[in-house]
């Protein structure tokens, strides 16, 4: 099921993100998924995440999708030439994944195999539009596709708190006129920030935005992501809130909090969410409670 | 032999007239920059690509403000001076026809928009010379020793590491028919050599794509940058190889049994011989007078009786005239040879006079004589004191410097006094820590002197770039030093000047570095001038390579001595035994690099150029009378061509036409 | 332009078996060659009695120059097990050509350096893609300013402008947004087309060793 036709209903789409496991049994997080998951509307599937090697994600899609759940590819260019990439478009296209988010991809280097060669032949927008030119039944050869052509709710991605706003806002537009037609966002802490993104977002393109949520484990990761993670910025009332109390943020509480908090601050100004749990599906169920989704 | 055919090639091509309309649409008032080198075909010297890309961008209707043409533009800093203030009033975009580097070279100089007018292409090899079929993709890790010497990574069309991949057809690449398949090639060499076990016993190999990091490659540059720009443009870094001589000290050199004397040791015009065959003189006599204005008088460095005037071979590879004398081995000094008054007492002029009487010239190699060098006619604000000794393997102003501080000293000082000088500047290279030292301690009690450390690179110890890198000055185009207020002098030389006022002892010894690769036993002298060459290579226990090239003078602007029975004269700092070259020039291929080392911010390939058409003018135009020969150019030239060579040649033809 | 590393030690070490003939290559030392450590390495070599000579020369892809001073030194590469070049691939290659019965080895690593030949190194490259994308971009390339060489603008893995690859690396796209504000230009980038790089634009490269 393609969430832009959950977006056109008016939906407010809650998605979730799953990584693949580095191996080949995927029953646990199946059965997490079933547990935690079920009120959720898509899952995205990370694809070596961090340039880290994993089960691939066009099969835990593929998985994902034959329990019943609706998935959505997430494609690097990191790591296939164009071939491969169109090659796994149409694979996934044949098994009714039509839910493909665009991105560029982390560099090797920053994996668990350093000295791989970095591919990026396509990068986030060219994929877009290599989708766009599938649809149209050619593909980036200029050849023919036989019989019908696939179709797709095309993703990407945009960090709305990045240290470079309006690079962010001029790839933003790159990608809509490559052919994007959702977005999620990088994890957002700073709900003034981020809507005031959305506003000029909104006036620009107006396409529906599904606003990137984080639980916060505790200060130490924020902290790290502070420092270490591109397009986050996280303030330092969350941070003190986190150590207040710290019995209750090992628990998840607090995080949990916050996280509800800057959905319900940020609600109007976004047409969905998208957790990133790391780890914390269990806490799933509780934040859309308090999200009030 | 025959040499391979150079390849045309070129680094960038005009983008289509389709593409360039479209760049074109909306734009007006475009000035162009075309670089006009390094480039295309081996025999042209203009690119046409500014004045087509001109052309076709007024058949749009556009108005073109000016069209520059730069030799080498990706040259920055010859560049930004080429382009100072050239872009006129009224411009809107600057069209850049180049490859690449030099598209993003002019984007950042300017303000102004920049159209790239030109695609940089591909092309062979990364070297000037390597305009072959050999290339290098820079992997960081080299495979080649696993293949023969055949690269996989380039030559191989898909740049497989673990051997062929079953595409090839009778030896030939299946992405490329006409290439042959690289492993093919590999497996043929490694059987030819019996190493196909190595290679079938060697661990899977996998490609390190993580290798090349920013900061290593970042580094580089900047280290290189800095080492190679700061104080004057270029220059070049030769392997100094000093360790050779540089920690021993300088003995007397036994007194020959003869010495050969030349009358002409020094720039301008003989000395006039003034004694006969058959007489007997002393050391430090007068035994012949400068003969003009530009001229030195000589004087014998031993006691003895005059055998000899004749002509005899001389380093400058011709025989000159050459008073010979037998040594009594006596050293009676002349009757001239006593002490000056003392320093604060001697007035300029007397200094002048008895600098000019002791036959001082020059002592750094070009030999011009100090007396003129001392009547500047102009106020001059500081003497710079020469102790670079830039070339490589010399060590003898080296041990000047360490043994003979006091009197390095005294006639730096009487150097100051002769001209007026307010301020003497001991320049010595930062390979010279020991000297640096001594130096600093002996000049700290004193405020009109001081020690300035430069950076080791050739030619730091050029007159001009001296000046510029201490005071700061450009000594202009066809000038003097002192028209900025300079004076330099050499280390040995101001020896000298003590030694003629606090001895009255003329210049008739000097130190020599006698080193080299190819040297068996290394050693620095004090020499009597007219000892001969092969006598004291000998004493060194001669030579270990017997193809060795002997030197007079440095392995950069030192004379090759075809014939070893030559006299040690004033100017000879070093008698060195280095490695043969034998290569043979190509033709130029237009790299650029002659111009990069250049400190004088010429173009040496223009000389060569041109001197091969004998254009004189254009020789004129291309200022080659501010080349001092310093041989940086032909240090580094890719295609070996002897530029010095040209230069000299060219110089010569411009007096011709004159 | 090229920079050559010395590899590790150990590697050096056993690749030579029996005794070396050594080759330095200082054509292109202006612009970088690990002099000291060489020397060391090989006198170390040379102390240890496994050296047949050593040849110092430039530009050692000179094939015609080459092969005359291997001539002037066959003696002593006949003695050889193998012959050990310190210089870039480009003229281990030619080494190995030229002595095609040799086992010639590469003592170095050869990295590429920013620049073309002949001029000073500099922080700027072209990496003759052969489809000039400077136009787009303020001049600023795109294909060797940014680690991932995109072309269509960021990958958003920049913190605080650095790029992600390399922390020491200012992000090329972000000095293109800059560039471009700057100049007033921002439109072409927010309008230009979806850019796909041809791969396949070494024809240059092909003719140029056809007519070889």
């Amino acid at each position: 099921m393609k969430v832009t036709d959950l977006f056109k209903e008016g939906k407010f789409v809650v998605s979730a993100e799953v990584g693949p496991p580095k191996g080949i049994h995927i029953e646990e997080m199946i059965e997490s998924a079933k547990k935690y998951l079920t009120k959720i509307d898509a899952i995205n599937v990370t694809d070596n995440q961090s340039s880290v090697m994993r089960l691939g994600s066009l099969a835990v899609c593929k998985a994902l999708k034959d329990e019943g759940f609706n998935p959505i590819f997430q494609m690097t260019c990191r790591d296939r030439n164009r071939i491969a990439l169109e090659s796994d478009l149409l694979s996934a296209a044949m098994f009714g994944i039509d839910n493909v988010l665009a991105l560029t991809g982390d560099y090797t280097k920053l994996g668990d195999h350093p000295g791989a060669k970095p591919v990026f032949d396509l990068d986030s927008v060219s994929l877009l539009y290599t989708m766009g030119q599938l649809e149209k039944g050619i593909d980036l050869g200029g050849q023919e596709l036989e019989g019908e052509a696939p179709t797709f709710a095309k993703g990407a991605v945009v960090s709305p708190c990045s240290d470079s706003l309006d690079a962010q806002l001029v790839k933003m537009e790159r990608k809509i006129k490559a052919g994007a037609q959702f977005f999620q966002t990088q994890a957002v802490f700073d709900s003034e920030r981020y809507i005031k993104f959305a506003e000029i977002a909104k006036k620009e393109f107006d396409v529906p935005i599904q606003l990137g949520i984080i639980i916060p484990k505790n200060a130490g990761m924020c902290n790290f992501m502070n420092n270490n993670v591109a397009g986050i910025s996280i303030p330092a009332s969350i941070i003190d809130e986190l150590k207040a109390d710290k019995e209750r943020t090992k628990a998840g509480i607090t995080g949990t909090e916050i996280a509800a908090r800057i959905i319900r601050e940020c609600k109007d100004y976004c047409q969905g969410a998208h957790i990133m749990t790391l780890g914390w599906e269990d806490k799933i169920p509780s934040l859309m409670e308090q999200a009030g989704l | 032999m025959e040499r391979r055919k150079q390849v045309d090639y070129t680094k960038y091509v005009l983008k289509d007239n389709e593409e360039l309309t479209a760049l074109l649409e909306g734009k007006d008032n475009i000035f162009v920059i075309a670089c006009n080198k390094c480039f295309k075909e081996f025999e042209s010297v203009n690119e046409t690509d500014g004045e087509d890309f001109v052309k076709f961008a007024e058949e749009q209707g556009k108005k073109v403000t000016g069209l520059k043409k730069v030799d080498f533009l990706c040259n920055q800093i010859l560049t930004a001076k080429k382009l100072e203030g050239i872009v006129p009033e009224g411009t809107d975009y600057i069209a850049v026809v180049s490859c690449g580097l030099g598209i993003q070279i002019i984007a950042e100089m300017e303000d102004l928009p920049v159209i790239a007018a030109s695609n940089s292409l591909n092309y062979i090899g990364h070297h000037g010379m390597a305009l072959t079929q050999k290339t290098c993709g820079a992997c960081g890790e080299s495979y080649l020793n696993m293949t023969g010497g055949i690269c996989p990574v380039v030559d191989g069309s898909k740049g497989l590491m673990n051997g062929q991949r079953g595409g090839a057809r009778n030896g030939e690449c299946d992405v490329d028919p006409k290439k042959d398949c690289a492993w093919e090639k590999i497996y043929q060499r490694l059987e030819k050599q019996g190493r196909q076990c190595d290679f079938i016993n060697q661990d899977v190999q996998l490609r390190d794509y993580s290798k090349t990091n920013f900061k290593v490659v970042h580094d580089y540059v900047t280290a290189i940058r800095d080492s190679r720009l700061t104080g004057y443009n270029g220059g070049i870094h030769p392997s100094e190889n000093k360790e050779l001589a540089e920690d021993i000290p300088l003995k007397p050199f036994p007194a020959p049994e003869t010495v050969v004397i030349p009358v002409s040791m020094h720039a301008g015009a003989p000395a006039k011989p003034v004694v006969q065959v058959g007489d007997t003189v002393k050391k430090g006599q007068l035994i012949a007078e400068a003969s003009a204005f530009i001229s030195a008088n000589v004087h014998s460095s031993v006691s003895g009786t005059v055998i000899a005037i004749e002509p005899r071979p001389h380093s400058k590879g011709v025989d000159v005239e050459a008073i010979v004398i037998k040594n009594d081995g006596l050293d009676t000094l002349a009757d001239s040879v006593k002490p000056a008054k003392p320093l604060e007492e001697l007035t300029p002029e007397e200094i002048v006079a008895i600098v000019k009487d002791a036959g001082i010239t020059g002592m750094g190699g070009a030999g011009f004589p100090t007396s003129v060098k001392l009547t500047p006619g102009k106020p001059i604000d500081a003497v710079l004191l020469n102790g670079c000794e830039c070339e490589p393997y010399l060590t003898a102003d080296h041990r000047v410097l360490l043994e003979y501080a006091d009197d390095v000293i005294f006639g730096l000082k009487a150097v100051m006094k002769a001209v007026a000088a307010p301020k003497g500047i001991i320049v010595i290279e930062d390979n010279k820590p020991d000297a640096i030292e001594l130096m600093e301690a002996k000049v700290a009690d004193d405020e009109t002197l001081e020690v300035a450390t430069v950076r080791t690179k050739y030619p730091q110890g050029a007159e001009k770039m001296l000046i510029k890198n201490v005071m700061k000055r450009m000594v202009p185009s066809g000038g003097l030093p002192a028209d900025v207020g300079a004076v330099v002098a050499n280390v040995s030389t101001a020896v000298a000047i003590s030694d003629a006022i606090q001895k009255g002892m003329p210049l008739v010894e000097r130190a020599v570095s006698v080193t080299g690769d190819f040297m068996k036993e290394p050693a620095n002298f004090m020499v009597k001038i007219g000892t001969n060459v092969q006598d004291i290579i000998d004493y060194c226990g001669g030579i270990t390579r017997e193809d060795a090239t002997i030197k007079m003078g440095g392995m950069m602007m030192g004379a090759v001595l075809e014939n070893t029975n030559v006299p040690i004269i004033k100017g000879s700092n070093g008698i060195i035994a280095v490695n043969t070259d034998y290569t043979e020039a190509n033709e130029c291929i237009k790299c650029g690099r002659c111009m990069d080392v250049c400190p004088m911010e010429l173009a040496p390939l223009n000389f060569y150029k041109f001197g091969k058409e004998n254009d004189p003018k254009a020789l004129l135009a291309n200022n080659i009378r501010d080349c001092f020969e310093c041989g940086c150019c032909q240090y580094i030239c890719s295609s070996k061509i002897p530029l010095v060579k040209w230069i000299k040649s060219g110089k010569q033809a411009i007096m011709e036409v004159k | 332009m090229l920079i050559t590393q010395l590899k590790a030690k150990e590697t050096i070490d056993a690749l030579v078996v029996g005794k070396a003939f050594i080759l330095n290559c200082f054509g292109c030392k202006e612009v970088y060659f690990p002099e000291k450590c060489a020397t060391e390495l090989q006198k170390e070599l040379s102390d240890a009695g496994k050296v047949t000579g050593i040849l110092t020369m430039d530009y050692i892809c000179n094939p015609e120059n080459l092969k005359l001073h291997l001539e002037a030194r066959k003696d002593e590469i006949a003695a050889a097990d193998v012959v050990l070049v310190f210089s870039c691939g480009v003229g281990v290659q030619t080494v190995a050509g030229l002595l095609e019965d040799k086992k010639v080895v590469a003592a170095c690593d050869t990295l590429r350096l920013p620049g073309f030949q002949g001029v000073t190194p500099q922080e700027f490259d072209c990496d003759q893609c052969g489809m000039c994308f400077l136009n787009g971009t303020g001049g600023i390339c795109p294909i060797t300013a940014c680690s991932k060489s995109l072309v269509n603008g960021q990958c958003g893995g920049a913190k605080n402008g650095m790029c992600e690859v390399d922390p020491n690396m200012e992000c090329g796209w972000e000095r293109i947004q800059k560039r471009l504000t700057k100049l007033g230009r921002i439109d072409i980038l927010k309008n230009a087309p979806v850019q796909i790089r041809d791969y396949s634009t070494d024809d240059a490269t092909k003719e140029c060793k056809q007519s070889e």
